[in-house]
């Protein structure tokens, strides 16, 4: 322990242990066991008792708590768990009876403050702490402490509950552990006493006629399997599966949810011979036996499952594709499309389901689509995939939403009612969609599928969440229509799509809801970025309006908007869609874009759009886009100029990046090719021509970065380091021999940065000649600055030593108004 | 689920906002209400004082089985501080909620402005590199649906939302979710009493089974605000009187403009020339918003607005990072609130060393914070490098915060009448005293859960039930007519279908439901002392009944039996006793009274013949 925090410690200890002082907030003590764990990790909990007294002075204050508060008590349960977790420490205070006065039948139970939850969640913590060695489990087989754990999981707070079972299972595989250095004792009754205890507790629970019981056992399984692959599972299930089975044998299968995760945990477990366990079949008749709603987590649980036998996995997907197959059939002319279910037993529960009630419909329909999305995206995915007649019945969902359906049946006809408008399924289905463009379908489908977008997003009654996500599924149908190797290009019905898709989406540009204009943009972006150098694709943008909409956009009223306008905008001037290509007017739109973009930089008073204007300048000046190498100096020096008055941090670090890769580029990056280093020294010259650091100081681009050192906000100042490093490799040959003054001056980097800022060579900063300003470079300590900016500005405030002295200090000072938030 | 199963589930609240193992404490705000099987969480809030994941609630909690986003019907955000909204980017993004969130117009446009001024802090100041972006900060306020005051809005089919005036700031709303008849009522944090530019919280007597509020002040009756604000100016006079500077750390959407406002009025009274500054550029965004969002304001501003706007403010200029280093007094306003990075904690640097000048914390400080070290008077701070920054500047704490004290809270549970009320968002001890005075005052269960408990109401539903027309029309044949005040018994039979319930004329339910009517009969033997023939015996029921039924009509038929209205009642000779004959009286379930009277009569035995 810090000798510092060690002073402290004596005087903490003591505000604790004091009733008529009010301690500070649940974070201070939160932070001081993180601390204290922290510490023992390295040090003898042991030795740290012996050594500072004060520590057990405030554990032994807790046997008297009618003094302490809640909070405190709650504080000190956990301290000595953690204490006790070392063997040799738990000794000791096992000698001075302290466990036992707290975690014994006597202890905290006994005290008036067990009602508060924050203490039973103390002692929990402090025992699963304290849990660690074979003389714990002595303790706690002794203590009586685990009879309480087991009332604890019924306990009324959630965490409370949840924590008593998680330390149910940690006490067990404790017991486990020790006890299983061989082979596993092939007799549960065999086993350590506290792993017995727990054992026929949960047996007990499970052939209990109460549901909380039955899931409170079966949650503790769950956790079990999923956390201990050891042998000892093995003989754990071959005792306790029987009263697992009878569950099923109930009428309603109580705690159904539980149950099924405790089915798979079981089966994902690598000790188990799950086939020889008669799991398998358990699933099976589970799957049969549930309602659809029900079914489906587990169908989708038992996919996922790395050896399940197939007429299992044929079986859950069925389960799956039911709710499906049952709109397909109630929207298709007989006789049913092909491909999917076919009327089986399950199809008519299904039905019923459906049609039970509008919340029951949306909600099958919505995690069906759910899981299919999440199992196409799995290597588990099952082969073959039924891609066409999903993507019917995905088609048909959004038509039943939308209205446009032409039901064929009864059944048909309520689903219609149901669904229509529908934004919950709708978006569900639209999310499905876009993942079966993963999959090939014939052209018929994909025409089919491009109608539904259109229709959903031309649609008045769309609202702007599903406009976003039909424009994502779009968007991923376009990716990946016809896709052929090597060829991104679109595939001409994509373009006849775009055709039509072009005039819906000018009418989004317009909405009145800043959403569906934003949506609209991010798309436009993601479109010319994937085809924006494709002919037709040109040809059926210029055709439309889209380019002057986005352009206008640059003033809409919100800033999201505006910045997302500013990335289109970009996006078309980098590919040369500002206006027609052959029209006059095309340059003049691309020089008014720049002057735009630059006045949105220095007057939007939003970050966002100045943010999105520095990442097209980047991109542009990366590229070499024509505006850009026409006069760089000129435009680097305006973004510089503004950047360095922005209040936005991130835009000022984003400049910095600008002003990286300007350096880069002129100083030469082999693999860079960068046409404005024509009149610059060669591109692969190791050191650069003074004629470039003259541009450097005129830019200013040195001035720039030597205040965005001293920056209020830390990453501008790394940035600027960073920067400057760069540049004082790459100078470093160009100056000759170092001299003796020129080594990093041992002063703050601010210190010496005022000197030169306050005109000590006569001079003020800006106006410096390019050797003045590799002098201060070289006279910067950048190495020191940098390792001091990598840790974060508050590193000095979450140290324990300041943890200790807020504490202390606010020991009296505590007033009502403490209780303030905002 | 059928609709009479969610109709009579009970209301279930349960906050889970906080840290695990954290007891009372005033941190985030999350609290998950299932109401008539719809559940929705109200509020997203964070806790500033961790910077680990304990910041977030865990989500885990909500629901064991399937998606967030199919078991959650919807999100409501009272309001933009962000222990009520700063964990909806994460919640939404990063967790993966996809449903609809649900907030005032203001708290829309202001929560993306405190969230991103977060996220910059959390990534500048502490180098977090796994939170949530700009980009889903836009994302997730993608998915938020704007309400308007007073504006029933309907979730979906069952589920509705409305939203009432909180105060505490600009676009804070109180909020009534209400599912068929039942309703909840939850508060966020409001304001009882007007301030300067904000008006009181309002609700109108909905009368909620349950009404959820906050109970910061739950013991206290805050002192004058008048007081408070003297007291502030005082010290602002003073500091700049004797050249000083004064710094006050605010957050920069809030009480700021408060402050503002209070400072500004002050100025111009005293005929003041001393700089105010607001340093972060956020100052035309803020006027931006409470320009546009006027109608949010207090009624005093909205009167003055055409004349004078109050947010144009004449003294309060724009603050540029140089004017730091200016001789003689100024007093500005810099973000962030806690002195824990950027600006305000780069001009406390500057200005600490000289006791001439003043920091004025107006809030509260998380531990850690060099505003919270000296809040508690810490004076010799450590800074990065070693380096020791002695504080000689003047240190004081003014609590602006609006929430409504123990007088407030009272009087809205008066104006709303709620069934029960539940306390959150306050300390144990202090809501224990609320909880019987609530208790004692209104006569309603009061409930006070800790962080993770679930509290279920019990609650007595009504359910719509339609009737057919074909029914009323005989109802008013017989001259009953139909009376807004006065309860009527009405017979018919109640058709659940398509989960709604219909009470239709048995015909009716008969031919919609294509089902065959079957005649139910009850039979009673009633034995009798009597020697005489079958015959004779039905023939002297038959007198007997004629004579006490005077008001029915009592048949005797050619077959011997004897019917009154429906009842049948034959004779017959008993098997093994000649001088007993057996009665078999039969009658339709309509009938169940008038056939329970006669076999009680016939049991009574018939009169004597005359000899």
């Amino acid at each position: 322990m810090d000798p510092e925090c060690s002073r402290l410690l004596p005087a903490l200890c003591a505000v604790l242990t004091d009733p008529r002082q009010l301690v500070a907030d649940d974070t201070c003590l939160e932070k001081l066991l993180d601390w204290f764990k922290t510490v023992m990790e390295t040090e003898s909990s042991l030795h740290l008792l012996q050594d500072h007294p004060c520590l057990m002075e405030l554990l032994s204050h807790v046997l008297k708590p009618q003094d302490m508060s809640p909070r405190v008590l709650s504080f000190a349960l956990r301290l000595v768990g953690i204490f006790a977790g070392q063997e040799d420490c738990f000794q000791y205070l096992q000698q001075g009876e302290l466990l036992l006065g707290l975690f014994g039948e006597t202890g905290a139970l006994s005290w008036a403050s067990w009602n508060v939850p924050s203490v039973r969640s103390g002692w929990i913590q402090g025992l699963c702490s304290l849990a660690h060695h074979p003389s714990a489990l002595h303790f706690l087989a002794d203590s009586g402490a685990v009879d309480t754990i087991f009332s604890l999981q019924g306990d009324p707070s959630l965490f409370v509950a949840s924590a008593a079972s998680q330390l149910l299972v940690h006490i067990l595989a404790l017991a486990m552990q020790g006890g299983a250095s061989g082979s596993p004792i092939s007799e549960a009754a065999a086993w350590p006493v506290c792993a017995q205890k727990i054992v026929n507790h949960m047996e007990e629970s499970l052939h209990s006629k109460a549901t909380p019981q039955v899931t409170q056992a079966l949650n503790v399984l769950t956790t079990t399997f999923g956390r201990c692959h050891s042998p000892w599972t093995g003989v754990l299930w071959g005792r306790l599966s029987p009263p697992v089975a009878c569950l099923f044998e109930r009428d309603p299968i109580p705690a159904v949810h539980s149950l099924m995760d405790l089915l798979l945990s079981v089966a994902r477990s690598p000790v188990l011979n799950v086939a020889a366990c008669g799991l398998w079949e358990m699933l099976a008749q589970t799957l049969s036996r549930l309602s659809p709603a029900q079914a489906g987590p587990l169908a989708l649980g038992t996919l996922k499952l790395q050896h399940c036998p197939q007429e299992l996995r044929t079986q859950a997907f069925g389960v799956l594709l039911q709710p499906l197959a049952c709109i397909l059939k109630a929207t298709t002319q007989a006789p049913g499309p092909p491909g999917l279910l076919d009327g089986s037993a399950g199809s008519l529960l299904t039905v019923d389901a459906l049609l039970s009630s509008k919340s029951a419909c949306v909600g099958l329909l919505c995690q069906t689509l759910a899981h299919l999305e999440e199992l196409q995206m799995l290597p588990q995915c099952p082969c073959p995939w039924p891609q066409m007649p999903l993507l019917r019945a995905t088609v048909t969902i959004l038509r039943l939403c939308d209205g446009s359906a032409d039901p064929s049946s009864s059944v048909g006809g309520r689903l219609c009612g149901t669904l229509g408008g529908c934004v919950r399924v709708q978006r569900a289905a639209l999310d499905f969609l876009g993942t079966l463009s993963q999959g090939m379908s014939p052209l018929e489908l994909v025409l089919e599928v491009f109608a539904a977008l259109l229709k959903t997003l031309e649609s008045p009654e769309s609202s702007p969440t599903v406009l976003k996500k039909a424009f994502q599924a779009t968007l991923r149908w376009l990716q990946n229509s016809h896709k052929t190797p090597n060829c991104s290009d679109l595939s001409p019905d994509a373009l006849l799509f775009l055709g039509e898709l072009f005039p819906i989406l000018q009418k989004r540009l317009c909405s009145p809801c800043w959403e569906v204009r934003d949506s609209a943009l991010e798309f436009l972006t993601h479109l010319i970025r994937h085809w924006g150098g494709q002919a037709d694709f040109r040809e059926a943008l210029h055709s439309s309006e889209v380019p002057t909409l986005a352009r206008q956009l640059l003033q809409d009223p919100e800033s999201y908007v505006r910045a997302s306008a500013v990335g289109a905008a970009g996006q078309l001037s980098s590919r040369g869609l500002q206006a027609a290509p052959t029209s006059p007017e095309n340059r003049q739109a691309q020089q008014g874009l720049l002057m735009d973009l630059m006045h949105i930089l220095s007057t939007d008073s939003e970050g966002f759009p100045r943010r999105a204007v520095l990442r097209v300048f980047t991109e542009w000046l990366r590229d070499g886009h024509a505006d850009v190498i026409r006069d760089t100096e000129w435009f680097v020096a305006t973004v510089l100029q503004a950047v360095s008055r922005d209040l936005d941090w991130e835009v000022r670090m984003q400049g910095l990046e600008l002003a990286h890769v300007f350096l880069i580029q002129a100083m030469g990056q082999p693999s860079l090719h960068c046409p404005y280093t024509v009149g610059l020294p060669e591109a692969t010259s190791p050191s650069p021509h003074p004629e470039f650091l003259q541009t450097l100081c005129r830019l200013p681009l040195f001035e720039f970065a030597f205040c965005a050192l001293l920056d209020c906000d830390r990453p501008v100042a790394q940035k600027a380091c960073d920067l400057l490093l760069f540049l004082r490799d790459k100078t470093a040959p160009c100056s000759g021999p170092q001299e003796a003054g020129d080594s990093p001056n041992s002063d703050s980097v601010e210190a010496v940065l005022q000197r030169w800022r306050d005109g000590e060579l006569g001079q003020p900063l800006g106006d410096l000649e390019p050797e003045a300003m590799l002098a201060i470079l070289r006279s910067l300590d950048l190495e020191g600055l940098q390792g001091k900016l990598a840790k974060s500005s508050d590193h000095v405030e979450k140290s324990p030593q300041s943890l200790l002295q807020d504490m202390l200090a606010t020991v009296g000072i505590l007033e009502e108004n403490e209780a303030d938030c905002y | 689920m059928d609709a009479c199963d969610v109709r009579s589930s009970p209301v279930r609240v349960q906050p889970f906002s906080f840290y695990k193992w954290a007891g009372q404490d005033v941190g985030r705000s999350c609290i998950l209400v299932s109401i008539s099987g719809k559940n929705v969480m109200l509020d997203c809030g964070m806790h500033m004082g961790y910077n680990d994941d304990r910041r977030f609630p865990d989500f885990s909690y909500i629901t064991q089985s399937g998606r967030l986003t199919d078991f959650l019907d919807c999100v409501i955000i009272s309001h933009f501080h962000l222990d009520h909204c700063g964990a909806l980017p994460y919640f939404s993004e990063m967790v993966g909620y996809d449903g609809p969130i649900y907030m005032t117009h203001p708290t829309q446009a202001i929560c993306p402005i405190l969230l991103e001024d977060y996220r910059k802090i959390a990534v500048d100041k502490k180098g977090e590199a796994n939170f949530f972006t700009s980009q889903m900060i836009k994302d997730c306020m993608k998915k938020v649906v704007a309400v308007h005051l007073h504006q029933t809005v309907q979730v979906d089919d069952e589920l509705e939302i409305k939203a009432y005036y909180a105060g505490h700031v600009l676009g804070a709303a109180m909020f009534q979710i209400k599912v068929g008849s039942e309703s909840v009522v939850y508060t966020g944090d409001y304001n009882m009493t007007p301030d300067r530019h904000l008006g009181a919280a309002w609700i109108d007597k909905c009368r909620p089974n349950l009404l959820i509020t906050e109970s910061t002040y739950a013991t206290t009756i805050r002192d004058s605000k008048r007081c408070r604000e003297r007291d502030f100016l005082k010290k602002v006079h003073e500091t700049v009187e004797r050249g000083g500077k004064v710094l006050i750390p605010v957050f920069a959407l809030g009480r700021a403009q408060e402050l503002c406002i209070l400072l500004e009025t002050f100025w111009e009274r005293m005929n003041l020339k001393v700089p105010i500054y607001f340093s972060t550029g956020l100052t035309e965004k803020a006027n931006h918003y409470y320009k546009l969002f006027i109608t949010w304001t207090n009624q005093k501003i909205r009167k003055t607005f055409v004349q004078r706007n109050m947010f144009e403010f004449k003294h309060i200029k724009a603050f540029d990072r140089a004017f730091a280093d200016n001789p003689g007094p100024m007093v500005v306003f810099a973000t962030p609130g806690m002195l824990h990075a950027g600006q305000s904690l780069q001009i406390f640097r500057k200005w600490a060393g000289n006791e001439k000048n003043m920091v004025i914390m107006p809030g509260y400080c998380v531990q850690g914070t060099v505003g919270h070290k000296i809040l508690s008077g810490q004076r010799k701070l450590e800074m990065e490098g070693r380096q020791v920054l002695e504080v000689k500047m003047q240190v004081e704490y003014m609590s602006f915060s609006a929430h409504a004290d123990a007088k407030g809270i009272m009087q809205l549970v008066g104006q709303a009448e709620p069934e029960s009320v539940l306390l959150v968002h306050g300390e144990a001890k202090k809501m224990e005293f609320l909880r019987q005075k609530i208790e004692q005052e209104f006569r309603v269960s009061c409930y006070m859960p800790a962080n993770g408990e679930t509290v279920t109401l019990p609650t007595s539903p009504s359910i719509p039930v339609g009737i057919s027309l074909g029914l009323l029309k005989r109802e008013m044949v017989q001259g009953l007519l139909p009376e807004a005040k006065k309860p009527r018994l009405l017979h018919g039979t109640l058709i659940m279908k398509d989960s709604s319930f219909r009470l239709v004329s048995s015909e009716q339910a008969l031919k919609e439901l294509g089902l065959a009517e079957h005649q139910l009969r009850f039979t009673c033997r009633v034995h009798l002392q009597d020697t005489r023939k079958e015959q004779e015996t039905a023939l002297r029921v038959y007198s007997h009944l004629k004579s006490t039924l005077k008001d029915h009509c009592v048949q005797h038929l050619p077959d011997g039996s004897v019917t009154v209205e429906s009842i049948l009642i034959q004779a017959a000779a008993h098997s093994e006793d000649p001088g007993t004959k057996v009665l078999l009286v039969s009658w339709t379930y309509q009938d169940e009274e008038l056939g329970s009277f006669l076999t009680a009569l016939l049991k009574n035995g018939l009169p004597q013949a005359p000899s």
